[in-house]
Protein backbone atom coordinates (compact mmCIF):
# COMPACT_ATOMS: atom_id res chain seq x y z
CA UNK A 1 0.00 0.00 0.00
CA UNK A 2 1.67 3.25 -1.12
CA UNK A 3 1.81 6.23 1.24
CA UNK A 4 -0.96 8.85 0.68
CA UNK A 5 0.07 11.75 -1.58
CA UNK A 6 1.25 14.78 0.40
CA UNK A 7 0.18 17.98 -1.34
CA UNK A 8 2.19 21.17 -0.84
CA UNK A 9 -0.91 23.14 0.19
CA UNK A 10 -1.51 20.75 3.12
CA UNK A 11 1.74 21.86 4.73
CA UNK A 12 0.67 25.52 4.92
CA UNK A 13 -0.63 26.94 8.20
CA UNK A 14 -3.77 29.05 8.22
CA UNK A 15 -3.40 32.32 10.13
CA UNK A 16 -5.66 32.77 13.16
CA UNK A 17 -4.29 35.62 15.26
CA UNK A 18 -5.96 35.54 18.66
CA UNK A 19 -6.86 31.83 18.60
CA UNK A 20 -4.21 30.74 21.06
CA UNK A 21 -1.84 33.72 21.18
CA UNK A 22 -2.67 37.29 20.26
CA UNK A 23 -0.11 39.58 18.64
CA UNK A 24 -1.23 43.23 18.32
CA UNK A 25 -1.29 44.29 14.69
CA UNK A 26 0.14 47.77 15.10
CA UNK A 27 3.93 47.99 15.31
CA UNK A 28 4.83 51.69 14.85
CA UNK A 29 3.25 55.13 15.23
CA UNK A 30 4.95 58.10 13.57
CA UNK A 31 3.91 61.65 14.45
CA UNK A 32 5.01 64.30 11.96
CA UNK A 33 4.58 67.95 12.89
CA UNK A 34 5.90 71.43 12.08
CA UNK A 35 7.58 73.61 14.70
CA UNK A 36 6.35 76.94 13.28
CA UNK A 37 2.95 76.69 11.64
CA UNK A 38 -0.18 77.22 13.78
CA UNK A 39 -1.92 74.17 12.24
CA UNK A 40 0.47 71.98 14.27
CA UNK A 41 -0.24 73.80 17.57
CA UNK A 42 -2.64 71.19 18.95
CA UNK A 43 -0.37 68.39 17.76
CA UNK A 44 2.58 69.98 19.56
CA UNK A 45 0.60 70.26 22.79
CA UNK A 46 -0.51 66.60 22.42
CA UNK A 47 3.10 65.51 21.96
CA UNK A 48 4.20 67.48 25.02
CA UNK A 49 1.39 66.35 27.34
CA UNK A 50 -0.03 62.93 26.32
CA UNK A 51 2.56 61.14 24.26
CA UNK A 52 4.70 59.67 27.02
CA UNK A 53 1.77 58.07 28.87
CA UNK A 54 0.50 56.71 25.55
CA UNK A 55 3.87 55.11 24.82
CA UNK A 56 4.01 53.64 28.32
CA UNK A 57 0.52 52.13 28.08
CA UNK A 58 1.35 50.53 24.70
CA UNK A 59 4.78 48.96 25.11
CA UNK A 60 4.34 46.88 21.93
CA UNK A 61 4.25 50.02 19.76
CA UNK A 62 7.34 51.89 18.55
CA UNK A 63 6.53 55.60 18.83
CA UNK A 64 8.46 57.99 16.57
CA UNK A 65 8.25 61.80 16.45
CA UNK A 66 9.50 63.54 13.32
CA UNK A 67 9.62 67.13 12.13
CA UNK A 68 7.97 67.91 8.82
CA UNK A 69 8.64 71.57 8.11
CA UNK A 70 5.96 73.78 6.54
CA UNK A 71 3.52 70.90 6.18
CA UNK A 72 0.28 69.91 7.93
CA UNK A 73 0.65 67.53 10.88
CA UNK A 74 -0.08 63.84 10.35
CA UNK A 75 0.09 60.55 12.23
CA UNK A 76 1.05 57.34 10.47
CA UNK A 77 0.37 53.84 11.80
CA UNK A 78 2.43 50.92 10.47
CA UNK A 79 0.96 47.44 10.78
CA UNK A 80 2.18 43.87 10.71
CA UNK A 81 0.50 43.24 7.33
CA UNK A 82 2.92 45.85 5.84
CA UNK A 83 0.14 48.41 5.27
CA UNK A 84 0.03 51.85 6.78
CA UNK A 85 -2.75 54.25 7.73
CA UNK A 86 -2.26 58.02 7.56
CA UNK A 87 -4.53 60.48 9.40
CA UNK A 88 -4.18 64.27 9.07
CA UNK A 89 -4.37 66.16 12.37
CA UNK A 90 -4.56 69.77 11.21
CA UNK A 91 -8.12 70.63 12.24
CA UNK A 92 -8.26 68.52 15.41
CA UNK A 93 -8.15 69.43 19.08
CA UNK A 94 -6.06 67.40 21.56
CA UNK A 95 -8.95 65.10 22.58
CA UNK A 96 -9.79 64.47 18.93
CA UNK A 97 -6.12 63.66 18.22
CA UNK A 98 -6.30 61.15 21.10
CA UNK A 99 -9.37 59.52 19.49
CA UNK A 100 -7.61 59.23 16.13
CA UNK A 101 -4.56 57.68 17.78
CA UNK A 102 -6.83 55.18 19.58
CA UNK A 103 -8.40 54.36 16.21
CA UNK A 104 -4.95 53.56 14.82
CA UNK A 105 -4.00 51.48 17.87
CA UNK A 106 -7.22 49.44 17.69
CA UNK A 107 -7.09 48.80 13.97
CA UNK A 108 -5.59 45.76 12.27
CA UNK A 109 -4.30 47.60 9.22
CA UNK A 110 -6.54 45.60 6.91
CA UNK A 111 -8.31 47.49 4.13
CA UNK A 112 -11.74 48.78 5.13
CA UNK A 113 -14.27 46.31 3.76
CA UNK A 114 -18.03 45.93 4.15
CA UNK A 115 -18.60 44.06 7.42
CA UNK A 116 -22.40 44.28 7.63
CA UNK A 117 -23.01 40.77 6.29
CA UNK A 118 -19.79 39.09 7.43
CA UNK A 119 -20.84 37.96 10.88
CA UNK A 120 -18.90 34.72 11.20
CA UNK A 121 -15.91 34.04 8.93
CA UNK A 122 -14.84 30.45 9.34
CA UNK A 123 -12.05 28.35 7.84
CA UNK A 124 -13.21 25.22 9.75
CA UNK A 125 -14.97 22.59 7.66
CA UNK A 126 -18.64 21.94 8.46
CA UNK A 127 -18.73 20.03 11.78
CA UNK A 128 -21.87 18.08 11.02
CA UNK A 129 -20.72 17.24 7.49
CA UNK A 130 -22.24 18.40 4.22
CA UNK A 131 -25.30 16.59 2.92
CA UNK A 132 -24.88 14.92 -0.42
CA UNK A 133 -27.74 13.54 -2.47
CA UNK A 134 -25.51 10.81 -3.88
CA UNK A 135 -24.59 9.48 -0.43
CA UNK A 136 -27.95 9.61 1.34
CA UNK A 137 -30.62 6.96 1.85
CA UNK A 138 -32.91 6.76 -1.15
CA UNK A 139 -36.25 8.35 -0.19
CA UNK A 140 -39.15 5.95 -0.20
CA UNK A 141 -42.82 6.77 -0.26
CA UNK B 1 -24.15 -4.24 -16.59
CA UNK B 2 -21.70 -2.49 -14.30
CA UNK B 3 -21.58 -3.46 -10.66
CA UNK B 4 -22.44 -0.67 -8.23
CA UNK B 5 -22.02 -2.76 -5.08
CA UNK B 6 -18.98 -0.79 -3.73
CA UNK B 7 -21.03 2.46 -3.73
CA UNK B 8 -23.88 0.71 -1.88
CA UNK B 9 -21.55 -0.55 0.88
CA UNK B 10 -20.12 2.94 1.29
CA UNK B 11 -23.66 4.33 1.62
CA UNK B 12 -24.47 1.71 4.30
CA UNK B 13 -21.43 2.76 6.30
CA UNK B 14 -22.11 6.48 5.95
CA UNK B 15 -25.75 6.23 7.03
CA UNK B 16 -26.86 7.53 10.40
CA UNK B 17 -25.34 5.86 13.45
CA UNK B 18 -27.70 4.08 15.78
CA UNK B 19 -29.29 6.44 18.31
CA UNK B 20 -27.63 6.32 21.71
CA UNK B 21 -29.06 7.66 24.94
CA UNK B 22 -26.13 8.17 27.33
CA UNK B 23 -26.86 7.62 31.00
CA UNK B 24 -25.23 10.80 32.30
CA UNK B 25 -24.09 14.22 31.11
CA UNK B 26 -20.49 13.16 31.57
CA UNK B 27 -20.88 10.21 29.16
CA UNK B 28 -22.70 12.48 26.68
CA UNK B 29 -19.85 14.98 26.82
CA UNK B 30 -17.38 12.10 26.44
CA UNK B 31 -19.13 11.02 23.23
CA UNK B 32 -18.96 14.56 21.84
CA UNK B 33 -15.36 15.04 22.93
CA UNK B 34 -14.29 11.83 21.19
CA UNK B 35 -15.33 13.17 17.77
CA UNK B 36 -12.81 15.10 15.64
CA UNK B 37 -14.60 18.49 15.60
CA UNK B 38 -17.26 20.28 17.64
CA UNK B 39 -19.40 23.42 17.35
CA UNK B 40 -21.34 25.57 19.83
CA UNK B 41 -24.50 27.65 19.50
CA UNK B 42 -23.88 30.60 21.80
CA UNK B 43 -25.52 33.95 22.51
CA UNK B 44 -23.25 36.95 22.22
CA UNK B 45 -24.31 40.60 22.53
CA UNK B 46 -27.97 39.56 22.30
CA UNK B 47 -27.66 37.38 19.18
CA UNK B 48 -27.12 33.64 18.65
CA UNK B 49 -24.30 32.36 16.49
CA UNK B 50 -23.01 28.94 15.42
CA UNK B 51 -19.32 29.05 16.28
CA UNK B 52 -16.35 26.75 15.78
CA UNK B 53 -12.74 27.27 16.90
CA UNK B 54 -10.62 29.75 14.86
CA UNK B 55 -13.71 31.65 13.64
CA UNK B 56 -13.66 35.43 13.26
CA UNK B 57 -16.85 36.89 14.79
CA UNK B 58 -17.85 40.46 13.86
CA UNK B 59 -20.28 42.24 16.19
CA UNK B 60 -21.26 45.91 16.57
CA UNK B 61 -18.75 47.92 18.61
CA UNK B 62 -18.35 46.78 22.23
CA UNK B 63 -17.57 49.71 24.50
CA UNK B 64 -15.75 48.31 27.53
CA UNK B 65 -13.27 45.97 25.86
CA UNK B 66 -9.74 46.62 24.65
CA UNK B 67 -7.94 44.65 21.99
CA UNK B 68 -6.25 41.57 23.40
CA UNK B 69 -8.94 41.05 26.07
CA UNK B 70 -10.20 37.48 26.43
CA UNK B 71 -13.95 37.02 26.94
CA UNK B 72 -15.63 33.77 28.06
CA UNK B 73 -18.87 32.79 26.34
CA UNK B 74 -21.25 31.98 29.20
CA UNK B 75 -24.50 31.52 27.23
CA UNK B 76 -23.89 28.28 25.34
CA UNK B 77 -27.20 26.83 24.24
CA UNK B 78 -25.96 23.84 22.29
CA UNK B 79 -22.80 21.81 21.93
CA UNK B 80 -22.54 19.42 19.03
CA UNK B 81 -20.33 17.29 16.82
CA UNK B 82 -20.91 15.29 13.67
CA UNK B 83 -23.24 12.72 15.18
CA UNK B 84 -24.19 13.96 18.67
CA UNK B 85 -25.75 17.15 20.06
CA UNK B 86 -26.17 18.30 23.62
CA UNK B 87 -28.79 20.96 24.26
CA UNK B 88 -28.65 23.10 27.37
CA UNK B 89 -31.63 23.86 29.64
CA UNK B 90 -31.57 26.73 28.68
CA UNK B 91 -27.77 27.01 28.89
CA UNK B 92 -24.96 24.51 29.34
CA UNK B 93 -23.05 25.57 32.47
CA UNK B 94 -19.54 26.86 31.91
CA UNK B 95 -18.13 24.17 34.23
CA UNK B 96 -19.02 21.65 31.47
CA UNK B 97 -18.01 23.56 28.34
CA UNK B 98 -15.62 26.49 28.11
CA UNK B 99 -15.21 28.69 25.04
CA UNK B 100 -13.14 31.87 24.99
CA UNK B 101 -13.00 34.70 22.48
CA UNK B 102 -10.13 37.18 22.06
CA UNK B 103 -10.84 40.73 20.95
CA UNK B 104 -8.71 41.20 17.84
CA UNK B 105 -9.63 44.68 16.66
CA UNK B 106 -12.07 47.57 16.64
CA UNK B 107 -12.71 48.62 13.04
CA UNK B 108 -15.24 50.45 10.98
CA UNK B 109 -17.11 49.10 7.96
CA UNK B 110 -17.02 50.87 4.63
CA UNK B 111 -18.72 54.22 4.10
CA UNK B 112 -22.49 54.07 3.53
CA UNK B 113 -24.22 56.95 1.79
CA UNK B 114 -27.85 57.82 2.39
CA UNK B 115 -29.35 60.41 0.09
CA UNK B 116 -32.51 62.20 1.23
CA UNK B 117 -34.59 64.44 -1.00
CA UNK B 118 -38.04 65.99 -1.05
CA UNK B 119 -38.88 67.11 -4.54
CA UNK B 120 -39.87 70.69 -5.36
CA UNK B 121 -39.05 71.73 -1.77
CA UNK B 122 -35.37 72.46 -2.07
CA UNK B 123 -34.55 69.80 0.54
CA UNK B 124 -31.71 67.42 -0.19
CA UNK B 125 -28.97 66.07 1.99
CA UNK B 126 -26.43 63.24 2.00
CA UNK B 127 -25.65 61.32 5.18
CA UNK B 128 -22.32 59.49 5.37
CA UNK B 129 -22.01 56.70 7.92
CA UNK B 130 -19.34 54.18 8.92
CA UNK B 131 -20.57 51.56 11.40
CA UNK B 132 -17.95 50.64 14.03
CA UNK B 133 -17.46 46.91 14.65
CA UNK B 134 -15.52 44.72 17.06
CA UNK B 135 -13.95 41.52 15.73
CA UNK B 136 -13.24 38.53 17.96
CA UNK B 137 -11.38 35.30 17.35
CA UNK B 138 -13.04 32.21 18.88
CA UNK B 139 -10.68 29.93 20.82
CA UNK B 140 -10.84 26.17 21.31
CA UNK B 141 -13.93 24.44 22.72
CA UNK B 142 -12.77 22.93 26.02
CA UNK B 143 -14.80 20.08 27.51
CA UNK B 144 -13.02 19.33 30.80
CA UNK B 145 -12.96 15.71 31.99
CA UNK B 146 -15.01 15.31 35.17
CA UNK B 147 -12.78 14.49 38.11
CA UNK B 148 -14.31 11.72 40.27
CA UNK B 149 -13.52 12.81 43.84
Amino acid sequence: MSAPRLLRAQLRSKPANGHVAFIPHIRKLVFEYCDKWPSSAHTRSFLLTRLQSLARQNPHVEVVVKQRHHKEPIVRGFYANSRDKVIPLNSLEVSAIQRKVDLLLDSSGAKIKPLKRRTVESTTEATRGIWSGLHADRPSI
Amino acid sequence: MRRIAPLRTFVARAAHTNAVVPSSTASALELIRSQPSQYVVASFAGRKYILTPRDMLTVPHLRDVKIGDVLTLDEIHELGSREYTLRGNPVIPSSRVKVEATVVEHTKGNMEYKFKKKRRKGYRKTIQHKQPYTRLRIGDIEIPIEQQS
